[in-house]
């Protein structure tokens, strides 16, 4: 009876103990766009991969959560998909910028469409064509369902400035997904739907061009395809310490092995 | 509330009056120990439950503060107030708290109430069922079926609602036609109103059927004997002599599965439809297939943006509208039960 | 309310047989002689009772279905693939992992605090205003949802007294998510049943055994540990199985709480401790990542877990049957059933071995 008691006893105390002696092991704390959560999970593994630091933590919650989670200290970096907005984004922070990025517009592949000019996006996606039927080169039939983004996506804020402007709001009655990989399995199994992805979530869709230019990596590299916005990396104030480690290292323009994997599906700027 | 049950009459309970003297002189300190123990560790669960509903309402306050009782009213979408929220200013003095809940409410009261309601009548004709009708064999077969129906996971009932039973509705079930009507307002698709009634009764009915099966069987057999004996047939005498018996089982049971419905969050937010929509009921069959989110949906839904004030605030004020919703649930079934407990029926 | 747990305890156990009863024969009462109404609900009856039947089978016909085509043994044993699109290789060896971590570290914590407050609302209950508390505490526990338990461990467990709990960001605030802060709300989940299962039982021990042991000399804490708790031992498994069951099954508390990430992420270095205190997921979050509610897009993949899922709950269903009828024939079954002989109760007590 004494043995186990005095076995528990001291099993509990080194479990108490231990937790003291690994808090030297701090990984870093990412959050934010989904559209950047593909590049950064190969960026943090990479990382690790090459400073033997341990791997940052990459999560996923949209460009706004990403900017709230920086500013209340949850977490060390925030990924957001959209431009800094003054007046709306919490003061202190400071955005640096990772690389840039291609929004396509997706249809179904039962419904290849080629090509939409801006006027026809606008009608489409403020809700004023609801058929297939009246939008040039489709040959679908049926309503239009239209994919949005939740409010917080910075995705969707970009798609909104690029391709729509300044005074026009996607309609309200638009399906609202909570991220890139939702709004493409939506698109994938509904024939009549139509969305925005950033160009990493393209797999299995179809690709529409804008303005007469498909939309590819290439077209976006050479600065013909026009939707194209920033990848940010945002931090409370200058970045320091182990964050300032890995910014350093993502933005470095000596490191092949970062430009290579922002290369890939993305546009690399360092 | 509950006593040890003394009252059944069988010989059961705690020691007598005069074991219990023996202990209050001459209880040894380890005996004395072992109480302080295990009453320290009862107020302990009771600390952490009384600290729940203390946190969930200290952080919901400032929503229901800024709102009033215009929370619970309607007026304006509940995404896109949802949507400024996040997107308002950061600083405390100007955070925006606007918020009013109805579509959210009401998709709760339609979802929960339907299904509870459509889930009660289905329990009691098979709760009647296995204790009446079904031979032996039936019988024995069925009482692993309930078990296993009440243990399967919410998500696993998600899943075979979104990828079969979701797109079966939307091909055969909604007609282009129908979805033209209401494309101004709301996309139709398959996840709806029906589709989540259908699977949420199929997840309450076990727990009912469980209660009412157990109430039935515990009718004592001479008054289902005496009812025999002037003639009236099996049927009716289960409508009228054991289900009135059994009245205080049926509204435990209904409470239990109203409880359950409410807090039903992942998968509802599968299969009803993601929209803070209100159906209309004036649609006629279109009312059915309209999109909703009840509450509990709502908050695994937001969940990711919690870490905006206004946000957090708003998500915990509906998870106190779920906690007192629940609590008032329980209120309401221990007073129903009250009346009956005096024929010293085992309720 | 507790008769409500009381009943759904009671129906894990044989009911008792009807005392003397005589059903209506049937012969006498032919359902050809009856009003139309009373057969129109006869049907009814029949037809709702053969459909539930058929409902499940459709169920488990379904899962079974899909789940034999889609589940190699191969995803039982490899890990899940890094990338957010699951479509390709990898397994489902971390959320099955992650289950049943989460299930251990979640009746780790219900099971004693769970037997420990059925002992002492069954036998001490002293003061009685406490002892009404925790009961009315415990069925509010029961009926909560568990998104409420999960939105109050998040504000429990970002607490910086508890952030031994789960990792800290160098920022310096508490992350709060890892198996060790949902684990801790599983426990929530799973106490009222294990609660309800055992003090059912303990309050059919019948009055002379108790009273045996004190004239013995006994005192209450040791008859309750060699006496009462062992004869009660089916019954507390049978809660506890209930209890694993449910925890198996819960999704909101793990998205929520326990970061619901594809592969188990550990925090630190330590081997057993970086798991507790890292983010991960369970079958349960795997399979609606998977779905068409989150991105994995790997139907097939889904199909399998839920499958395996399925086969969980079904096996922790037969061994609560197990239990049950082990419950009726066992110590306490032959005590209850009164047989007669002071000699035959006397030897059956296991202390006097």
């Amino acid at each position: 009876m004494r043995t186990t008691r005095t076995l528990t006893l001291s099993l509990i105390a080194v479990l108490m103990l231990a937790p003291p002696a690994t808090a030297g092991a701090k990984a870093l704390l990412i959050d934010g766009s989904t559209s950047i959560f593909p590049l950064m999970t190969q960026l943090a593994s990479a990382y690790h991969k090459a400073t033997k630091q341990p791997t940052p933590k990459v999560g996923q919650g949209t460009s706004d959560a990403g900017v709230n989670d920086v500013n209340s200290g949850r977490v060390d970096i925030g990924d957001v998909s959209r431009d800094p907005i003054i007046g709306s984004d919490p003061k202190g922070l400071v955005f640096t910028k990772l690389a840039r990025d291609g929004v396509c517009m997706i249809t179904n592949p039962k419904n290849p469409l080629g090509n939409l000019n801006q006027e026809t996006v606008q009608a489409i996606f403020t809700g004023n064509v609801r058929e297939w039927s009246e939008v040039p080169g489709s040959k679908m039939t049926g309503p239009i369902d239209l994919v949005d983004r939740i409010a917080s996506s910075g995705t969707q804020d970009a798609f909104q400035n690029i391709f729509l402007g300044p005074n026009l709001k996607i309609s309200k009655s638009a399906e609202e997904e909570e991220s890139n990989g939702l709004v493409q399995n939506k698109v994938k199994v509904d024939e009549h739907a139509i969305g925005f992805v950033s160009f990493a979530f393209t797999s299995g869709v179809n690709a529409v061009g804008y303005q007469g230019i498909p939309c590819t990596l290439q077209n976006a590299k050479s600065g013909q395809y026009q939707g194209v916005r920033n990848f940010w990396m945002v931090t409370k104030g200058v970045p320091r310490g182990a964050a300032k480690k890995y910014i350093e290292w993502v933005t470095s323009s000596k490191n092949a092995t970062a430009r290579k994997i922002i290369n890939s599906e993305w546009i690399a700027i360092h | 509330m509950h006593q040890a049950p003394a009252s059944t009459g069988s010989p059961v309970g705690r020691p007598g009056a005069a074991l219990r003297r023996i202990f209050a002189r001459g209880a040894g300190p380890a005996e004395r120990r072992t109480e302080w123990m295990l009453r320290t560790l009862a107020a302990g669960v009771l600390v952490v439950i009384a600290g729940m509903a203390i946190t969930v309402f200290s952080k919901a306050w400032p929503s229901f503060a800024h709102n009033g009782l215009a929370w619970f009213g309607g007026g304006g979408d509940v995404d896109t107030q949802l949507r400024e929220m996040i997107n308002g200013p950061k600083d405390p003095a100007h955070y925006v708290y606007q918020f009013k809940a109805w579509p959210l409410i009401w998709a709760t009261i339609l979802t929960s109430g339907l299904a509870v309601v459509l889930g009660m009548v289905v329990s009691i004709f098979a709760a009647v069922f296995i204790v009446e009708f079904a031979p032996a064999q039936v019988r024995r077969a069925i009482d692993p079926v309930i078990r296993l129906l009440a243990g399967v996971p919410s998500v696993v009932y998600g899943l075979v609602g979104i990828l079969a039973i979701a797109p079966w509705v939307e091909h055969n079930l909604i007609s282009t036609g129908r979805k033209r009507s209401v494309e101004y307002v709301v996309q139709l698709t398959g996840a709806n109103l029906s589709v989540a009634i259908l699977i949420l009764t199929v997840m309450i009915v076990p727990i009912m059927v469980a209660i009412v099966v157990s109430a039935l069987e515990t009718v004592p057999a001479s008054w289902t004997e005496g009812s025999a004996a002037l003639g009236v047939n099996r049927w009716r005498t289960t409508w009228r002599v054991s289900l009135r018996t059994a009245r205080p089982a049926i509204v435990a049971a209904a409470v239990l599965a109203t409880a359950r419905a409410l807090g039903e969050s992942i998968m509802l937010s599968m299969v009803s439809g993601s929209r803070g929509f209100s159906p209309n009921p004036l649609d006629g069959v279109t009312f059915f297939f309209e999109p909703v989110r009840p509450l509990a949906a709502t908050i695994i839904d937001y969940i990711d943006s919690i870490t905006v004030v206004p946000v957090e605030q708003t998500l915990y004020a509906m998870a106190a509208v779920l906690l007192v919703s629940c609590a008032l649930l329980s209120l309401a079934g221990w007073a129903a039960k009250q009346p009956v407990k005096r024929y010293g029926i085992r309720a | 309310m507790a008769s409500a747990q009381q009943a759904l305890a009671a129906s894990a156990t044989p009911a008792r047989p009807p005392t003397a009863a005589v059903r209506p024969g049937r012969g006498r009462d032919s359902v050809k002689a009856w009003p139309v109404v009373d057969r129109i609900a006869f049907g009814l009856c029949w037809a709702v009772g053969i459909g539930l039947c058929l409902v499940t089978a459709a169920i488990v016909l379904f899962m079974a279905v899909k789940g034999v085509a889609y589940l190699k043994p191969s995803l039982l044993i490899e890990h899940p693939s890094p990338s957010q699109d699951q479509a390709g290789s990898g397994g489902f060896l971390d959320p099955i992992e992650g289950t049943l971590l989460l299930t251990a570290v979640g009746i780790a914590i219900a099971a004693p605090v769970g037997v420990g407050l059925a002992i002492w609302m069954s036998e001490y209950q002293r003061p009685a205003w406490l002892a009404r508390a925790v009961e009315s505490g415990v069925e509010m526990i029961s009926g909560a949802p568990s998104v409420l338990l999960a939105m109050f461990g998040l504000v429990l467990f970002a607490r910086p007294a508890l952030a031994f709990l789960s990792q800290t960001s160098a920022g310096g605030s508490v992350y709060g998510k890892s198996f060790l802060t949902a684990g801790a709300m599983m426990s929530l989940i799973a106490l009222p049943l294990v609660v309800a299962s055992t003090r059912e039982a303990l309050l059919q021990v019948p009055a002379h055994v108790r009273e045996a042991s004190y004239a013995l000399g006994k005192t209450k804490a040791t008859t309750i540990r060699k006496v009462l708790l062992p004869s009660v031992r089916p019954s507390i498994a049978s809660g506890v199985t209930l209890g694993i069951g449910r925890i198996v099954g819960d999704t909101a508390i793990v998205v929520i709480l326990l970061g619901a990430t594809i592969r188990t992420e550990g925090a630190g270095g330590a081997p057993v401790l970086s798991v507790l205190r890292g983010t991960g997921g369970t079958l349960t979050s795997y399979v609606r990542y998977n779905s068409p509610a989150g991105e994995g897009n790997a139907h097939e993949k889904a199909y399998a877990a839920a499958f395996v899922l399925l086969l969980m709950v079904l096996g922790l269903n037969l061994l609560v049957m197990r239990f049950s009828s082990g419950e009726a024939t066992g110590k306490l079954g032959r005590m209850r059933m009164g047989k007669p002989g002071r000699m035959r109760v006397v030897g059956i007590l296991p202390w006097t071995r």
